[in-house]
């Protein structure tokens, strides 16, 4: 991940941020009538009213709704109350959804019933934002992002975004959500990028630009697909006149045609400084359906916590590769392969420092893993508590990892030879619900002559660390 | 960088000719256009007449590859050079050159030949290529964007296209009509010959890197079959220069076929 938002400007954290439902503030004393209600007491649901819809449809707010008509006790009633109102926020149609239950009034009123009021806020026709960037080979942008929520009444969103950056790189993203009703989820992107990006570990830049359908839903509740379709030239073109002969072989332009498909399990209780639960995600890649890239990628990345003692989180993750050539018509260029080393993937070593090179430039493998053992623990003597000391986390690390070519026959062994390991001591500081920072001090144990490794201060910041 | 390697640099390029020097350019037989075609018959002239070797190596993203953007490019151990005037002061470097024995006078009458050259045939070709209607459709298009799939074919080929047809509008030939091409063409022709006379040669009795482009460009478009043969037609009627061709196609390139 090239780029990171120094603000949280993930969909769940926006919306979700009021996560518990707010207190109404009624006075018992005003009531006319005050009811004491056990959980389990049977319970019936007479009326929701929904407050402050504009240019929302009903449809969808009634079928996010209609579940909570079937509760038969109160607890179900505050339970499935409290699933509506994350879908309602999930959708995100509103700023704001606070609910609100009383007992039911009025002539039809039943014995046990209830009504159930939803106030909401519906967001502005447009929201936009300016802010700053800083991706990871030092080049500052400005970034305008302008989004247009709930167009057509049904959650639909206009996403645009564009950054200028201190390099004059030039990137934009215009992304168009639909999401449906129903169980599964669905949610339907599509999009058109260009994005730039510069590599000097590997002496290349690279200008990319093209269009991407992504399809998600949900066939399990925790199992998260994505299908993807993605279209992309690529103009690739060496950083200067000493970048290595081989990588200039490469510069040109590409077409990749490829479809991609994603699974998600995500256990976890945080995003970024989990305490519990795993994460499993499956990334496979076919490219050259048309174009002139083709290749078969299959990705993974494993992530497991556990809670040894208050605060003590004991992290392990793995993640790895694996791709093949299909056919000799098809190429594979050098942003399509595998890179190891640096803070994201192998601390202790330069960026892209593991590997086959040419005179200096990292030339990418076609197989990969690596490893990592954590232990967080917070800050010592916790500063700031409860607040904004938790935000850091020190942790311990070890890191392994290792490449290998595919074409020749025994990857295991490949892999199992002349492993790199290295380990540490470093704070890890969480932005937003999105990213973290990295400032650690690595002690690289095991590598090769090649190698470049970083002794001593490492710094990374990114969205998926190993 | 630093002066030091500036300076280790400069000697590294004094080092004598290497053995392994290729030569960079499209694929001559499904790909190359007839500008570049031209450029890179004429650096492969030249380093003939010098009697360097190398070895060409078609590729087809060698525009791509090349550090200014134009073929043909040679890679010489480190170095990488591209489009004559560099190349030939490269050869300059490590001490190989046509034009030792010139005066003064005749090295800057014989660049400003190759200026005349290089915009009058050089643009015409470009004009030929991206402005004729007829050539385009029927040969640029297909060549150009032979190496590419589609839909990237369409693009590139447009994309050239656009960044071709400004830079022939800033130095005033988009406006020009296919007469008055020919008749740039003709009038370059004639002062060439005019300067060339009777003689075997430019300047003295050994060709020159004027000779070596004169060449490619001439033989380029004398072989190069197009729709509409008339700058052809235009070159034949100086048969000064078709000799001139005749004899550096038999002295420099013949031999080797006949081996």
């Amino acid at each position: 991940m090239g780029i990171v938002h120094a603000k949280d400007l993930s969909e769940s954290s926006k919306y979700q941020a009021t996560k518990t439902i707010p207190k109404v503030n009624i006075n018992y004393e005003e009531c006319e009538e005050t009811k004491e209600l056990e959980l389990n007491v049977p319970a019936r649901v007479d009326k929701i009213h929904v407050e402050g819809l504009g240019r929302t449809k009903n449809d969808i707010v009634e079928d996010a709704l209609k579940d909570i008509f079937t509760a038969n006790t109160f607890q179900e009633v505050l339970h499935k109350t409290h699933t509506a109102r994350q879908k309602l926020n999930s959708l995100s149609l509103f700023r704001n959804v606070s609910v609100h239950i009383d007992v039911s009034k009025g002539s039809k009123a039943t014995k046990d019933g209830l009504e159930v009021t939803f106030q909401v806020k519906e967001l502005k026709r447009v929201v936009g934002g300016v802010n700053t960037q800083i991706g990871n080979n030092n080049e500052g942008s400005l970034v305008v992002g302008l989004k247009a929520p709930n167009v057509f009444g049904r959650g639909e969103r206009l996403q645009t975004e564009y950054s200028y950056g201190s390099r004059r790189s030039n990137n934009y993203s215009v992304n168009f959500i639909k999401p449906f009703m129903g169980k599964r989820n669905p949610v339907f992107t599509a999009g058109v990028y260009q994005h730039t990006s510069e590599w000097p570990s590997s002496g290349y830049k690279q200008l990319e630009r093209g269009g991407l359908l992504d399809f998600g839903f949900n066939s399990h509740h925790l199992l998260k697909h994505n299908l993807q379709y993605d279209a992309c030239i690529r103009d690739m073109g060496v950083i200067s006149r000493n970048s290595s002969f081989d990588v200039r072989e490469q510069s040109g332009s590409t077409l990749k045609s490829a479809l991609r498909h994603i699974l998600t399990i995500d256990l976890r209780d945080e995003p970024i400084f989990p305490s519990c639960g795993s994460l499993l995600q499956l990334t496979s890649e076919f490219a050259g359906v048309g174009g002139d890239v083709g290749f078969l990628k299959n990705d993974f990345y494993l992530q497991a916590n556990y809670s040894l003692m208050e605060d003590f989180v004991l992290q392990g993750t793995l993640s790895g590769g694996f791709m093949h050539e299909i056919g000799d018509e098809k190429k594979i260029n050098l942003c399509d392969m595998y890179y190891l080393g640096g803070p994201l993937s192998l601390r202790g070593f330069k960026t892209r420092g593991v590997g086959p090179q040419s005179d200096g430039d990292a030339l990418g493998s076609l197989c990969y893993f690596s490893g990592g053992l954590h232990l967080y623990t917070p800050l010592p003597f916790r500063p700031g508590k409860g607040g904004f000391g938790e935000l850091f986390r020190t942790h311990l690390f070890v890191n392994a990892g290792n490449v290998a070519d595919t074409k020749s026959e025994d990857v295991v062994e490949q892999l199992k030879n002349n492993l790199r390991v290295s380990s540490g001591i470093g704070v890890a500081i969480r932005l937003g619900q999105m990213a973290r920072v990295e400032i650690n001090y690595c002690f690289p144990h095991k590598f090769e002559q090649d190698d470049r490794v970083q002794e001593g201060i490492q710094f990374g910041v990114g969205v998926q660390f190993v | 960088m630093s002066l030091y390697d500036k300076i280790q640099l400069e000697m590294k390029a004094q080092e004598p000719w290497p053995k392994d020097v290729r030569l960079f350019q499209p694929y001559e037989v499904e790909q190359i256009l007839l500008p570049d075609n031209a450029n890179c018959l004429a650096v492969q002239t030249f380093l003939k007449m010098c009697n360097l070797e190398y070895k060409v190596d078609p590729r087809p993203n060698a525009e791509a590859m090349s550090p200014t953007g134009k073929v043909p490019f040679i890679k010489c151990g480190a170095f990488i050079i591209a489009e004559m005037e560099p190349i030939v002061q490269f050869v300059g470097g490590k001490g190989i050159t046509l034009t030792e024995s010139m005066s003064m006078e005749d090295k800057a009458d014989m660049r400003a030949y190759m200026t005349l050259v290089n915009n009058v045939l050089g643009n015409a070709e470009m004009y030929i290529c991206w402005c004729d209607d007829e050539t385009y459709r029927e040969v640029t298009k297909a060549r150009y964007g032979s190496i590419y799939p589609w839909p990237l074919n369409h693009i590139q080929v447009w994309t050239k296209r656009s960044e071709e047809l400004k830079r022939l509008k800033v130095l005033g030939w988009q406006q020009k009509t296919l007469e008055e091409v020919y008749n740039d063409v003709e009038t370059c022709c004639q002062a060439l010959t005019d300067r060339l006379d009777k003689n075997d040669f430019f300047f003295g009795s050994k060709p020159t890197e004027l000779e070596a482009l004169i060449f490619g460009h001439l033989y380029t478009i004398l072989t190069t079959p197009l729709p509409n043969s008339a700058l052809a037609d235009t070159v034949k009627n100086f048969p000064e220069l078709i000799n001139l061709i005749k004899r550096i196609e038999k002295t420099y390139f013949k031999r080797e076929t006949n081996h």
